[in-house]
């Protein structure tokens, strides 16, 4: 079998607040390989978010192994962490997180703003990832003038646009009615058959079963379901 | 180039009114500074103006004590103690060129219908051109008329054009104290002197006349002295003052007149200038601060809002450092904003105020080059505290699973 994409031994968190200390993950163990499709599930406050967000490299855990493509997290810098978020990581949120005074095509390239600059190859990226995900006419529109199933569509267009290896959703269906949950889900599973790596938390246990496999995840550490 | 730009900026123009509220400050205290350093430089040219007006190889004794107050020769008390014998005798040191007895009183001047109350100069034929007056029509005075005690009269500008209008008025009669004279000349626009007399705002007579004729006088107002070169008028002016010591026979501590050289009004006026100047210069200061704090908070307002947009930049791949920047870039943008709507508000006032209070018009290129400089210190200064703050957001707001 290949190297893992993803490779967790034994993480803990800590959270420091005043004179009192929160263990959120209490050593968690996890591979993800390349093309895997996982959901993790579990009651609020299991810790969900704060391991999506060490995953994400927004935040580095307090003790355990993180390999990420092979290599430690822990001795990364901070602009590793952001090149790499930048390159290989793209995220898509339950509110979505669209800046209001863009259109939806700027939207989805903002990412490429801090790879560098804007290339009209870019521009024709991101205009044919809004065609596919049937927003081919709401281009210039911004963010207030569309549904919330379509903001989260450009929010998926938004995670793709630098054709990461991984990505992370946090309860993408979280604010959606049925309809538009069915489609972001359907989108997620038509692009994981493509290739892409994806780690979904959710409370959701429909959304759930569209992944490959499912992971609960209570008072720091997985569980048996 | 077009987008990334907007990518970066967006957010700025995204709640106009405020950008504007936030710009007043900037835009009160620039152009409050610039006008303040236009006026200042403004103030140089026109006091070597004055001084060349006046002459710079000139100076007065005037009767009496004199003091100069507010730039202004302001005479403090009456003495009849100067005489026209005074005059021929200081005609008659060495480094003398020019000498004019004057007598200044103010009088009624009637013509065409037109009623002005104006300064009447009794003068002799040397003084117009011991104060390079020019002619704008007409002649200057003869010797014989000064002697003859002539009624004849040389009009400064504003009093033809006020009675006169665009037409001639050599030749024309017009009432002196209702006594008639004789129009034999016309002085061109000339301005304010250093001793702050309107020049235009006057008329010439014989000095005879006018002490005779006008006044019923047997003593002068003032003489007027012009030295044969600017190196000798301090050695001058000490010859003079010893010789009328002597004439008049007073303590020196206690003299019956004093003497006043343009270098000694123009000092005073400097004087004046730079406290006002100064004190301007402190209030346009406190208004840039304030605008400074105006933009700071604006920033970190805008800072706490769009703490969403950040988490997220971060997420997408921004390091802190290109968040810092984004943020003082905006600052800087905002003051830079306001700075330059501050210079355009001040140039347009300084073109209306610098002739409105009658100081020459110049292009202010040293005060808008400070007012730029001022305002970029500022954005960064404004800046610094709110794009601090911007670094310091978790993208764990992002956020929202449990």
């Amino acid at each position: 079998m290949s190297e893992p994409l993803i490779l967790l031994r034994d993480i803990k968190k800590v959270f420091v607040v005043g004179k009192i200390s929160y263990e959120v993950l209490k050593g968690v163990n996890l591979e993800v390989f390349a093309g895997d499709f996982l959901a993790i599930m579990g009651p609020s406050g299991g810790g969900k978010s704060t391991l999506l967000y060490i995953l994400g490299l927004l935040d580095k855990p307090t003790s355990g192994s993180y390999l990420f493509e092979g290599r430690e997290v822990s001795t990364l810098s901070e602009a590793e962490m952001a090149h790499l978020r930048n390159q290989k990581i793209g995220f898509i949120f339950q509110a979505f997180h669209l800046v209001p005074w863009a259109t939806a095509l700027e939207n989805v390239l903002l990412p490429t703003l801090y790879r560098g600059s804007i290339t009209e190859k870019d521009v024709k990226r991101a205009s044919l990832l809004l065609d596919r995900l049937g927003l081919q006419n709401k281009q210039n529109l911004k963010p207030a003038e569309l549904s919330g199933g379509e903001q989260q569509r450009v929010a998926i267009a938004r995670a793709l646009i630098n054709q990461p290896s991984l990505l992370l959703a946090d309860e993408p269906t979280g604010n959606l009615d049925s309809k538009s949950s069915q489609e972001v889900v359907k989108i997620l599973k038509e692009l994981n058959e493509e290739g892409l790596t994806i780690i979904l938390v959710t409370h959701d246990p429909e959304v759930a079963k569209s992944a490959k496999k499912v992971k609960f995840l209570k008072d720091g550490v997985f569980v048996e379901e | 180039m077009k987008l990334k730009l907007k990518l970066l900026f967006g957010a700025l123009l995204h709640k106009k009114l405020r950008l504007l509220l936030s710009l007043i400050g900037i835009i009160i205290g620039v152009s409050a500074l610039l006008i303040m350093n236009s006026f200042g430089e403004s103030a140089k040219v026109k006091t070597l103006a004055e001084i060349e007006t006046f002459g710079p190889d000139l100076f007065m004794v005037i009767s009496g004590s004199a003091r100069v107050m507010a730039g202004r020769a302001m005479q403090t008390e009456q003495m009849t103690t100067l005489k026209v014998e005074d005059a021929q005798a200081i005609r008659n040191l060495p480094g003398v060129k020019n000498i004019s007895p004057v007598y200044t009183g103010q009088t009624v001047v009637r013509g065409e219908g037109v009623n002005l109350i104006t300064t009447v100069n009794g003068v002799n034929e040397e003084y117009v051109a011991m104060r390079n007056y020019p002619l704008l029509e007409g002649r200057n005075f003869s010797r014989e008329e000064i002697q003859t005690l002539s009624k004849v009269v040389i009009l400064g500008y504003k009093i033809k054009s006020q009675v006169f209008g665009e037409k001639s008025a050599v030749g024309e009669k017009v009432l002196v104290s209702k006594l008639p004279f004789t129009v034999i000349g016309v002085l061109a626009p000339i301005g304010v002197d250093a001793s702050g007399q309107d020049q235009d705002d006057q008329v010439l007579v014989p000095y005879t006349t006018a002490m005779s004729a006008l006044f019923n006088v047997d003593y002068l107002t003032g003489i007027f002295i012009k030295a044969e070169s600017t190196s000798t008028l301090p050695y001058l002016v000490k010859q003079v003052e010893e010789l009328l010591i002597k004439r008049h026979k007073v303590d020196p501590k206690r003299k019956d007149f004093s003497i006043l050289k343009a270098e000694d009004l123009v000092q005073a006026k400097e004087q004046t200038t730079r406290t006002f100047s100064s004190l301007v210069a402190s209030v346009s200061i406190l208004c840039l601060i304030v605008g400074a704090l105006g933009v700071a908070g604006i920033m970190t307002l805008s800072v706490n809002e769009r703490t969403k947009e950040i988490g997220l930049r971060l997420a997408l791949g921004a390091q802190r450092r290109d968040i810092f920047m984004q943020f003082l870039i905006e600052s800087l943008f905002i003051t830079l904003a306001g700075g330059l709507i501050g210079i355009l508000l001040g140039l347009i006032l300084v073109f209306i105020l610098l002739p409105a209070f009658n100081y020459p018009l110049i292009v202010p290129v040293k005060p808008v080059l400070v007012s730029s400089f001022l305002t970029i210190i500022i954005g960064l200064f404004a800046g610094v505290y709110p794009a601090y703050r911007a670094t310091k957001i978790d993208p764990a707001i992002l956020l929202k699973s449990g």
